[in-house]
């Protein structure tokens, strides 16, 4: 039995934290000390709630409300109900704009996870630590460029006239490539400078997962004679499978908003070929002052968006494994 | 005295009460408080060019008015649609200045929408004052500036689309240099001579509304939608162009009619920009501003290319010496009509210091206030008698009479077509006309245009 006889206190309510000094009572001082301790903490949550809460759920829901209106910003807003969502289905463009953003960002995804994850696997080999520390960098170093300035840069590389691809495709024999004025051609050039860019985010995610696996069960496949290649299927990709996840999730999110690359590059073109939903959102709002239908756009790429994410959480518990 | 006990739900309490009020303290700060003492110009370019604008400009208006402080806020864009664009997000936002500055792009986009206040009462009033002005600008530029019969702004520069070369790629291509009355036949010989010359563009364009294909539509007798004249405006022809036979004719601004963008003067405009690129004449063009294509024509590798008095100053600053550039007309076609945009400043309808704002806007015009506001030939004087030898002396070009006398030359020349629904207009030109260049079919891409014409023109009415 314990020599102190612990305070009559209220018992625990459902979800009160236990802790070690549960049950203690406290000084005046000690509890002014953790009241003020909390106030700070709680003023802190307050000041990224209020960020979050002006920039981003704010926006998202006024947003919303205004997807319900016809608002041209300068004549009085008018109450539409669903008409704007309504429109959606009709409007080729969105529709259009849509599967151009699809097969935009699943390549970019694919491309950004298999390179990166290549990249990755490359480095890991290496055993000292400057080298990989050099590697890292390098591959980080495009992600801190602004994009509009990397975008602006790539439209002068891949100019078909002038451009220094072209200049060296020439020297090979080709007659040059219309990088920016072809429908492929500028599909492919997006998808480049978007991977070339955020590469090294998925190849970062990669290394440090690789350098976390557990040394015991990889020296356990090296005994038992698993090759690289097995090695890498059976052991390294399971273990770093919710890495890779998370790069799926996020990088799918952010290439499904793609509009720096496309908008400085090619402005949609040709015709329509590099138009994602966010430049349709753009124009639709800021250019033909549909801020109403454009709000209603925005919202039907936020539920898209929700719905993928959904349908990767799905997935993942078949295809991704939790130590 | 101690402080009550502070329980985890009051905490949680206050903690909601002060995010609300960080909350609505932050939205009421986004709303900027009116300043009765500043007077707000919108200025399109960058802030540097805005400020330099406000050095010269500071002193004028203080003669006005000592106690107006002057405000000029530079919204930087590669196009006047961009520049619209941003100018009516600041201005949703509660960011109202009292004069803006605006090209036949957003004419009846600002009067159409209500945005813009008709100066017509003020004109009236100070028409003696403004006579000379009016002696000196030609009446075409002004009626750009009318939408339904009444005038928003008073045209201070302008820019037809001639056509720029190099006299030294046409020496090298054994050419003759192009005479005033050259034609589109001639300007294609020249394009296949210059082609044969490694590692130049012998014509370069841009996809934009002015200046682009746009110029040889123009040529070809036909536009992207119909013209026509709104009534009204007489108050102003028999009043400041009493007798001038410019302004026979003429009536309240263009009335932009329903389009016709897939006609046949349009496919066949489109069709020779087509076959330009299959033979090498002309590259894919860019969309948008045109400054690679000017830049290009800098480092001299462009043989020709469409431009206005702008690129004077422009290729000028890019270290073109005078005699390494040189300007014509641009070649006719069915006619030699040309195109061209104007630009002046506009009084919002919003604006509470409008008497003000429209001394400042009547100062504009004076002979003196262009310098001010266009150093370095960047752009054509609205005012006849500022076009002179003198002004085009150290940047060239040597033809550079040809920027003045377009209007003259050629009357039937015409604004670029830009109704209420012209950001519609642009994003949709700029489309079709890459589709056209990528897939070769210029029928299709065009059928496309007026379709989308149709469509934006219906939403708008």
């Amino acid at each position: 039995m314990s020599a102190v006889t612990p305070p009559r206190t209220a018992p625990a309510r459902r979800g009160t934290p236990t802790g070690p000094t549960d049950g203690v009572r406290r000084t005046p001082a000690a509890r002014r000390s953790r009241r003020a301790e909390a106030a700070f903490g709680y003023a802190m949550i307050g000041l990224a709630g209020a960020a979050i809460l002006l920039f981003t759920i704010g926006p998202i829901l006024a947003s919303f409300g205004l997807s319900f209106f016809a608002w041209d910003i300068i004549t009085p807003r008018r109450f539409v109900g669903l008409d704007n969502y309504a429109a959606i289905g009709g409007d080729q463009r969105v529709v259009h704009s849509f599967g151009v953003t699809a097969v935009l960002a699943f390549s970019i995804v694919l491309l950004q996870v298999a390179i990166g994850l290549f990249l990755a696997l490359l480095v890991d080999q290496r055993r000292r630590a400057s080298t990989k520390a050099v590697f890292r960098t390098v591959f980080y170093l495009p992600l801190l460029a602004s994009t509009a300035a990397v975008s602006i840069f790539m439209t002068y590389m891949f100019n078909e006239r002038f451009g220094v691809v072209n200049y060296y495709l020439r020297l090979l024999g080709s007659s040059g490539v219309p990088w920016l004025t072809s429908d492929a051609g500028a599909v492919v050039t997006i998808v480049f400078v978007a991977v070339w860019q955020s590469v090294g985010f998925t190849f970062v995610l990669f290394v440090a997962a690789l350098a976390g696996l557990p040394r015991d069960v990889m020296e356990a496949a090296e005994i038992d004679g698993a090759g690289p290649v097995r090695s890498l299927l059976r052991i390294k990709l399971p273990l770093i499978s919710p890495t890779v996840f998370f790069a799926c999730v996020i990088g799918l999110i952010n290439a499904m908003q793609l509009f720096d690359q496309a908008f400085i590059m090619t402005k949609g073109g040709p015709g329509t070929a590099t138009t994602t939903i966010t430049m349709v959102i753009y124009q639709t709002a800021f250019q033909n002052l549909q801020f109403g239908y454009g709000s209603a756009i925005s919202m039907v790429l936020f539920a898209a968006l929700i719905a993928l994410t959904g349908l990767q959480f799905t997935l993942s518990r078949r295809l991704v494994f939790y130590s | 005295m101690p402080l009550p006990p502070l329980s985890r739900r009051s905490l949680l309490r206050a903690g909601g009460v002060g995010l609300a009020l960080a909350a609505t303290t932050a939205l009421a700060s986004c709303a900027p408080p009116s300043d009765p003492k500043a007077l707000k110009i919108a200025f399109f370019g960058d802030q540097s060019g805005a400020d330099e604008l406000r050095a010269r400009l500071e002193e004028p208006v203080r003669a006005l008015d000592p106690t107006i402080r002057l405000e000029i806020n530079a919204t930087p864009g590669t196009d006047w649609n961009e520049f619209f664009a941003k100018l009516l997000t600041q201005i949703a936002a509660g960011s109202r200045p009292d004069i803006v500055s605006v090209a036949t792009e957003g004419v009846q986009l600002m009067a159409g929408r209500g945005l813009a206040a008709p100066l017509d009462e003020y004109v009236t009033r100070d028409l003696a004052e403004l006579q000379d002005y009016f002696d000196d600008v030609s009446p075409a530029l002004v009626e750009a500036m009318m939408y339904d019969g009444s005038l928003f702004l008073l045209p201070l520069d302008y820019n037809a689309g001639n056509m720029y070369y190099s006299p030294l790629l046409f020496e090298q291509a054994g050419l003759d240099l192009p005479a005033p009355d050259w034609t589109v036949d001639d300007f294609y010989d020249a394009g296949r001579a210059l082609a044969r010359i490694p590692d130049i563009n012998a014509y370069d364009w841009v996809v934009r509304l002015w200046g682009s294909w746009t110029s040889f539509l123009y040529a070809n007798d036909g536009n992207l939608l119909a013209e026509g004249r709104a009534p009204g405006g007489q108050w102003l022809w028999d009043a400041a162009y009493a007798g001038n036979p410019a302004a026979a004719g003429r009536g309240g601004g263009w009335a932009w009619g329903d389009p016709i963008a897939n006609s046949p003067a349009a496919v066949e405009a489109l069709e020779l920009m087509i076959e330009l690129r299959r033979e090498g004449i002309a590259p894919s063009p860019d969309v948008g501003g045109g400054q690679t294509s000017q830049a290009l024509f800098a480092a001299g590798r462009v043989g020709m290319s469409v431009g206005g008095g702008f690129w004077a100053g422009g290729l000028h600053n890019a270290g073109m010496a005078p005699g390494s550039f040189d300007v014509q007309y641009f070649p006719r076609w069915k006619s030699q009509r040309h195109l061209f945009g104007t630009a002046g400043y506009s009084i919002l309808e919003t604006s509470d210091k409008k008497d003000l704002a429209w001394e400042v806007i009547k100062r504009l015009t004076f002979p003196d206030a262009f310098d001010v506001l266009f150093p370095g030939n960047v752009t054509t004087p609205a005012r006849q008698s500022l076009s002179t030898a003198k002004r085009y002396e150290t940047t060239g070009p040597e033809h550079w009479d040809v920027f003045s006398s377009t209007l003259t030359e050629f009357p039937e020349t015409a604004p670029i077509p830009a109704p209420i629904y012209f950001n519609a207009l642009s994003t949709a030109l700029n489309q079709r006309t890459t589709e056209a260049i990528a897939t070769g079919d210029a029928r299709a891409a065009l059928d496309g245009l007026q379709i989308d014409l149709e469509t934006a023109a219906g939403a708008v009415a």
